[in-house]
Order: structure tokens, then sequence, then C-alpha cells
């Protein structure tokens, strides 16, 4: 019988807050982080809303403890930030004391840095400090500063599945413990807006220039974020030997691939489909346990349409609650699984369900609805978290409530 | 973990003759830049025309060694796809970049966004194979295909599947090329590979490949027993991880009758290699870098050349060994099954 994993830590930062209690609050005031951009030089910062972070770099490292280090990019100095937190709620003031993972998650490293001098380090007539941090260009540069800033070092690497590469790097983390090859594993990502990216998903087609309306008649696709997440994910035995505050169970996991479309899902939602109904067949829980989905529900025309048909065929007639929130913080790619778990988690711990912000018209295509209200004292035991992206990488994680 | 993984097949592509499936090891002979580049296939028998002009170089050099891998194996639809890229498709967001610049962020073709995201190949071998299950990426330097090995030994640990698919991509672009030579990745003179490993100088030569395995719970011709990854460690570290490897599967280091290292010639790292040397002291080594050159995932072609070798060579177990500029080590361990 493989080892309960439960989650004993939070930590995060998004558009909405620069830790937990601020995201809650934002949520609760159901107060959207959505704006333009203050920090990316991009001739879409007055079109294109974004969920973007309310400090600057600089602001971001003096937080962090780590003024005037340019080389810590505004993604390592997001993941920092989220991760001290995390580390803290789990109460670990040595992170050293035992083997321990830190699985990250990432799409393009610490590009958000590195565009703005790309051209100069190509030019061997360029000379200067930026040359020193060339490295900050990969995945890894910001998992390794985060790793040394805090010590964990016996499994460090990073995974990229395009906007469900933090849920994945949980479900690895959560691997990791029930192999018995670590007690104890970080897992979550980091995200800075950039100009590629923008650009990239603007390319695309599927930004809207208006706040994103996630499973709304009229979406018209999403809007970019940024952020920060990590939890804390320990074994049973751990928990039980160290006396740890159990905050929720990751009881289910599952990754499937679409193999349908590089950028599209598939119309009828088969991935996803599979991904819910495997995550929750390995939770042992079932459809009528389940009282709320938190949705990948980017807005764009062909997630909500294919990740609406996979609720109704797993649901049937009884769907529970569901609700996007990237409304409130925009999406935030390889964060956003990791954020969307701590939501997840703070609907379990508070008993609360958060809006889908923006919506006003049922597709009509789908029979159901996002839940457009707050609720609170709802009984929330068991909660999916869905993360979809590019390449049919698909992910779904079941939250439970700790039962002892 | 328990299970036991087997190697079914494998395929690399990379600056050898490896496609076709020998290995005749041949030290090339560089001109002008420290960068050697893959031998490409004919990739017409694998993708078909219409995708192929839309694909950019390691894409089709990913899906190629992958599907070839599973020719090799005699298997189509593998239970997981899990890799390792370093960098992706560097061509790619190379283009995308300069495109930005060029055109002043409007009007853009969305094709190199695309496939410069890190999982792209992933997703198109699923495609091509129609596989609907375990699909992931690793991107972490020298622990990118590394861990796809770990995630592949746990797959089937956990009884998910019995068949993996597995490997790791990286290209070498010149304007990578010369990023990486402001940061001291390469050395600085013109280096020949017959010449790497005698050099006192620190870098390396470019290089870059793609290899695919195919891991199986099923017994065949060798196992793969067990991997060990050691982040930023001292070289005590090493050297007691190394230790506790062997003897965590019941072996002395004199047991070890092939050493597949990751020499590569750069002075700043040698005495990691050094010591591993004096701890299996009766070994065979094979220098595989002066091959394929220096990349994220050139422990990919390592653990290819270190099956070639132990299909030619009367070795029962190997070691590999690597690392990535110093921070990331990893040792696996090849049983030959008898």
């Amino acid at each position: 019988m493989a080892e309960r994993v439960f989650i004993t830590g939070i930590g995060m930062i998004s558009a909405i807050g620069n830790n937990v209690e601020e995201n809650f609050r934002s949520l609760r005031a159901q107060q959207s982080g959505l704006g333009f951009t203050r920090y990316i030089d991009t001739i879409h910062k007055n079109i294109l809303p974004v969920g973007e972070v309310k400090l600057s770099t600089d602001e971001l490292g003096a937080l962090a403890g780590k003024p005037g280090s340019p080389e810590f990019t505004r993604t390592t100095l997001l993941g920092l930030l989220a991760i001290q937190e995390a580390l803290q709620s789990a109460g670990i003031a040595d992170p050293r004391e035992m083997p321990a993972a830190f699985i990250n998650a990432s799409t393009v490293g610490g590009m958000c840095d590195t565009e703005k001098v790309y051209f100069d380090i190509l030019d061997p007539q360029q000379e200067g400090t930026f040359l020193q941090y060339i490295d900050t260009l990969d995945c890894a540069d910001c998992t390794q500063r985060i790793a040394d800033e805090t010590g964990l070092r016996e499994y460090v690497t990073t995974i990229s599945t395009a906007c469900s590469s933090s849920a994945n790097a949980l479900m690895y983390g959560a691997r990791l413990i029930q192999q018995g090859l670590v007690q104890r594993a970080v897992c979550g990502g980091t995200e800075a807006l950039t100009r590629f990216t923008i650009n990239g998903f603007n390319s695309l087609k599927n930004t809207d220039k208006q706040f994103c309306r996630p499973f709304d008649q009229q979406r018209n696709g999403l809007n970019l974020g940024e952020g920060a997440a990590y939890l804390v994910l320990e074994s049973e035995s751990l928990v039980n030997s160290r006396k740890a505050r159990v905050m929720a169970e990751l009881t289910g996991w599952c990754n499937t691939n679409e193999a349908f479309h590089p950028t599209a899902p598939s119309p009828e939602g088969d991935g996803a489909f599979e991904a819910m109904r495997k995550a929750l067949a390995m939770s042992g829980k079932t459809t009528a346990d389940v009282q709320y989905v938190n949705v990948h529900g980017t807005a764009t025309l062909n997630n909500d349409a294919s990740e609406g048909k996979a609720l109704e065929r797993l649901f049937g007639a009884k769907v529970p609650k569901f609700s996007s929130t990237k409304p409130f913080t925009g999406h935030t790619l390889a964060a956003a699984g990791a954020i969307e778990a701590i939501y997840s988690v703070l609907a379990i711990n508070r008993q609360m369900i958060f809006p889908n912000l923006n919506f006003s018209e049922k597709m009509e295509e789908l029979g159901i609805t996002p839940e457009t209200k707050l609720l609170e004292e709802y009984p929330v035991r068991n909660v999916i978290s869905n993360s979809f992206g590019f390449g049919g990488n698909n992910a779904s994680l079941v939250f439970s409530r700790y039962e002892g | 973990m328990k299970a036991k993984c087997y190697i079914k097949g494998y395929a690399a592509i990379s600056p050898q003759e490896s496609f076709s499936g020998g290995f005749a090891p041949h030290l090339l002979t560089l001109e002008g830049k420290n960068m050697m580049h893959v031998k490409e296939p004919d990739y017409s028998g694998f993708i078909p025309p219409n995708s192929l002009r839309r694909m950019s170089r390691v894409l089709k050099m990913g899906l190629t060694a992958a599907l070839q891998c599973l020719r090799n194996s005699n298997a189509k639809i593998p239970g997981a796809i899990i890799t390792g890229t370093g960098r992706g498709s560097l061509q790619d967001t190379e283009k995308f970049l300069h495109n930005i610049r060029e055109y002043s962020e409007t009007a853009l073709n969305p094709t190199p966004f695309i496939q410069s995201t890190y999982n792209s190949v992933n997703g198109l071998i699923a495609l091509q194979q129609q596989c609907t299950e375990y699909n992931n990426t690793f991107v972490h330097r020298g622990f990118s295909f590394e861990h796809a090995v770990l995630d592949s030994m746990m797959q089937l640990a956990e009884g998910n599947a019995t068949e993996v698919l597995a490997g790791a991509f990286d290209e070498i672009t010149d304007e990578h090329f010369y990023i990486k030579s402001r940061i001291g990745y390469w050395k600085k003179e013109l280096t020949q590979p017959a010449e790497l490993l005698e050099s006192a100088t620190g870098g390396s030569i470019a290089g870059e490949g793609a290899a695919f395995f195919l891991f199986t719970s099923q017994p065949s011709d060798i196992c793969l027993e067990g991997i060990k990854m050691l982040y930023k460690p001292s070289e005590e570290e090493v050297q007691q991880a190394l230790q506790n490897f062997l003897s965590s599967h019941d072996l002395a280091g004199e047991e070890i009758d092939l050493l597949v290292s990751g020499r590569n010639g750069d002075a700043r790292y040698a005495q990691f290699y050094d010591n591993v040397e004096r701890q299996i002291p009766d070994a065979k080594v094979f220098y595989f870098k002066p091959y394929c050159g220096e990349y994220d995932t050139a422990g990919a072609f390592g653990l290819w050349a270190a099956i070639k070798e132990m299909e030619q060579w009367p070795a029962n177990n190997a070691v590999i060994y690597n690392n990535f500029y110093g921070e990331q080590h990893t040792f696996m361990l090849l049983r030959k099954v008898v």
C-alpha cells in the first residue's frame, strides 16, 4: 500500500495578492487582479489585459531578501517569495533537515529578463554584467536558484508541459513520496509575464481584449497572468512523526494526453474526461463525493467547450459547483496548476466556493453554467482541479479534506 | 522502488552513424568551430511531407528518433511517453524572438511560438502514435533526460505502464553556440574531438542529439538497475554516493567491467571523473563525449553508447557516470541479463 500524501504547507503570489491570505481575501471580496501591465514593454500594453503581480522586480527582490540581485530574474523572485511562505506555513525552519525534493515548473524560465538583453548578448560589441546571467535563459535557472536559497537538493528538477506544468510537478512529487524516494517534496511552479509569451498567445489569436469570460457564450480568449505557488507534500509517516499540521490530502491524480491536435483540445473533451475520471478513481471517491471543480476554464473558445463537455460526460445530470478562477489571476501558465491547487485547498479548509467572474450568458453547446456567487459555509470535502495544455497535456488532481 | 526496468529497444540520432543501429565510434574533424552536428537521417519514411515542411529541426530529430525506437522495439503505443530536453527547439525560440523585433510585435506567425514549447515533441509523438497515456517533459539541464528515466522507472514500478517510451533531444545553433561561448561553455581554441580529453583548459565541444529508449517490465537482454542523481555535490559526496549506489545493488567497484564516462575535456570538472575511475578500477572505460559533444541531454547518448558497448563486448555490469558542468551528476547501473 503506497503512502498517503498530505499537504502541510502552501505559499503563493499572484495578481490578487502577495501571499495566501491576500489571495484568499481577494477571492472572497471578488476582486480581480486583471488590468494593464505596468512592467512589460510591449505594443499590447494598453490593449491586452493581464494578471500582473503588483510589484516591480526590484520590489520583489527586496521582499524576497535579495535586493539588487540582477541574477535573480522576476521568475525566480516570484518563486522564491512563494516557496518561503510555503516552507514557513509547513513549519519547516530548515529544509536541509532531511533529504527533500524540489519539483518546479516553468514554461519560459527567465525569458522575462533575458528578452530585454537578448540582442545585446548576441552583439560582440556589447559587454556588461548581463553576460553573467546568460544562463537565466533556460527553465532550470530559476529552479536551481530557489533550490540553493532554500537548501532543497535531494531531487531538483523542472517540468514543462505548458499550462499543465505545475499540476504535473505536484503529481511527480507525490509519486516520489509514494515510491519511498523522499518523505517530503516541495512542488509547484513560477511564471513571469514576458513579451515573448504575450506575443505568442496573441499570434494564436486566443487572447481577449476584454477581461476573460470563462464558460460564457461571448467568451473570446484568455488573459495571461503571472505568479508562483508551491505546496509542501509530505508522507503520512513524516506527518505523524513530526506532528505536522495537515491542510488537505492529495488523494488522486492523472495525466493523460489527448493525441488530438498540437494546440487544441478535442471537441468532446476526451482528454479532460479521462484525466478527471482516472484521478477520481484513484482517490477512491465517486462523482457524488465531489463538491467543487476548479476548472481550467481559460475562456478560449475551444477549452471551455471541451472541458464543459467532459464535465457533463463525467457527472451527467449532477455536475457539481464549478468555477474558473482565471478572471482573478489571469492564466499563469506553468504556475496555474499550483495556484489553483492552493485555491482548492482553501475551498476545503475555508468551506467556500469561489465565483467565476465575468459570466453572464450560458454557452449554447452546454447545459451547465459556472458558479457565479461566492458560497460560504459550503460543505466542500473533495475538489477536482484541472490543468490542460498545449501538446494535448491534461492533468487533473483530487484534493480531499483531511479525515485523519 | 522495486520494479525491474529492461531495455527493449532504442534509437539515436547523433553526430555518429548511429541511426542505422550500429556503432563504430568515429572521431569527427571539426573546422572553424568547436561544434558538432548530428547526421540527420532521411525523415520522409517517418513524417508525412506536409508535417515535415512545417517542422523545425529538433522536432524532426526528436520525433524520428522516437518513432525509430518504437519500430526497433516492435512496439506501437507505449504506456507512457516521457522526455527530457534542456533547450527545446532553440531554432524556434530564436526565430520568435527575432520576429518580435523585426516585425515590431505585429502579424507574427504563431508556428515558432508553438514549436518552441518544450513539450511539443511529446505532443507530436503522442499524436502520431495516438497514445493517450501519461505524457511528461523535464527541462532541467543535466537532469532532463535523467528525470525522464526516473519517471519511467516509477511508471513501471507503479504498474501504470508495462512499456515506457523515454528519450531526450537537444540541438545546437550558431546563435546559441555564440551565446554560450560568452560564458565559457566551449573551448576557446579549435579543439579536435581526438584531442578533447587531453586538453588542460576549461570548456568543451558543443554537440547535439536525440536518443530514445523503450523501457519495459518484461525481461530482455539489458536491465537498467538503478539511477542516482546528485545536485551540486562536493567531490566527497559523489564518491560516497557511488559507493552507496553500488553496495545497494550488492556490487563492489571491482565488479564493474564497463565504465561509460561523460568526461568532456573541461579541466574544471575533471576531478569528478578521476575519482570515479579510481573507484571503479578494473573497468574498461569508454568516453562518449568526443563522439557526441557536450549538451544538456548528452547523458541519453551515453546510455545508448553503453548499451552498444555491452552488446559488443562481454561486460556484465556497466556504470554510466555523467555530470553537466559540475552541477548535475548522475550514475546509472546497467546489468546484462544472463
